[in-house]
């Protein structure tokens, strides 16, 4: 069992994960696309722009796996700006 | 046309449907229900080609995506035509996009992305002090856990962990993408 000093961004007292997940997984490759979205069979102007992104993962075991998704550029611009809070802590940690 | 159907009264009611089951994807709006609760004088005979012609000019908006002077100009070609529009009708259809127009779009975008969406985020940044693998002291780690997913359908939770150097080549990742994003957003 990792000991680990919690110093958790809610409030929590329990010394575990509070995580839906069960598992912690390593980010092994992190791959990006800046996408325009031009033109559908619902919307011939669609004109916008949308981050996919493909992660590689492996867990405990050493599997590794693929996970995919989009964002919208406020989307995007929310979880950069959410890993530079991270990165501000993480330094002073 | 009967009078109703001309009266520009309960067209508002009537494209606020139509946006409903065409753009927002809720079921149950029928031919039948529109009729019944906005023209209940009006045949269904007669109803239906009317609300035809309605979907069909709001999906022509829609699908051009029109701002407010392709509107006016889409929308004065119809009150010329056979078989068209009034012009309190297109008064009201311009006014239903102005106030519309955002959501329905963003409906479209919706749609038409076809991957899973990042819906949620939440992390938190811990301090390891000790562990059984190896004699770190004090080696700040971040866990973060995406919830990965479709409308509709259920999430999947992904949590993973970070630490410092991690952290950083993710970032530098990102800023990458904001400097794309940038030169994307540049006026030609």
């Amino acid at each position: 069992m990792v000991g680990t000093l919690n110093r958790a961004m809610e409030e929590s007292s329990e010394p575990q994960l509070d995580a839906k997940s069960k598992v912690t997984n390593q980010l092994i490759d992190f791959q990006w696309k800046l996408g325009m979205a031009v033109s559908s069979d619902s919307c011939r102007s669609l004109k916008y722009p949308y981050v996919a992104v493909m992660l590689k993962v492996a867990d405990h075991s050493g599997q590794v796996k693929n996970k995919s998704f989009e964002m919208t550029i406020p989307q995007f611009q929310n979880f950069y700006r959410q890993f530079k809070e991270i990165a501000a802590i993480i330094e002073t940690v | 046309m009967a009078a109703e159907l001309e009266s520009s009264k309960c067209l508002s009611g009537l494209l606020s449907g139509l946006a409903q089951d065409t753009f927002y994807g809720h079921p149950g709006i029928t031919e039948e229900l529109l009729r019944s609760q906005l023209y209940p004088e009006v045949s269904l005979e007669e109803f239906r080609p009317f609300l035809a012609k309605m979907k069909g000019i709001l999906k022509s908006i829609a699908s051009a995506d029109m701002d407010f002077n392709q509107l006016e100009a889409f929308l004065t070609a119809q009150t010329k035509k056979q078989g068209g529009i009034t012009s309190e009708q297109a008064a009201v259809i311009s006014k239903f996009w102005k106030s519309h127009k955002t959501k329905i779009r963003e409906s479209l975008m919706n749609q038409s992305c076809w991957d899973r969406g990042l819906r949620g985020l939440s992390w938190r940044v811990d301090g390891k002090s000790q562990s059984r693998h190896s004699a770190q002291i004090h080696t700040p780690v971040a866990i973060m856990e995406l919830e990965i997913g479709r409308s509709g359908q259920e999430s999947e939770f992904l949590c993973l962990e970070f630490d410092e150097v991690k952290v950083s080549q993710v970032l530098k990742k990102l800023s990458e993408v904001e400097e794309s994003i940038s030169t994307l957003m540049q006026p030609a």
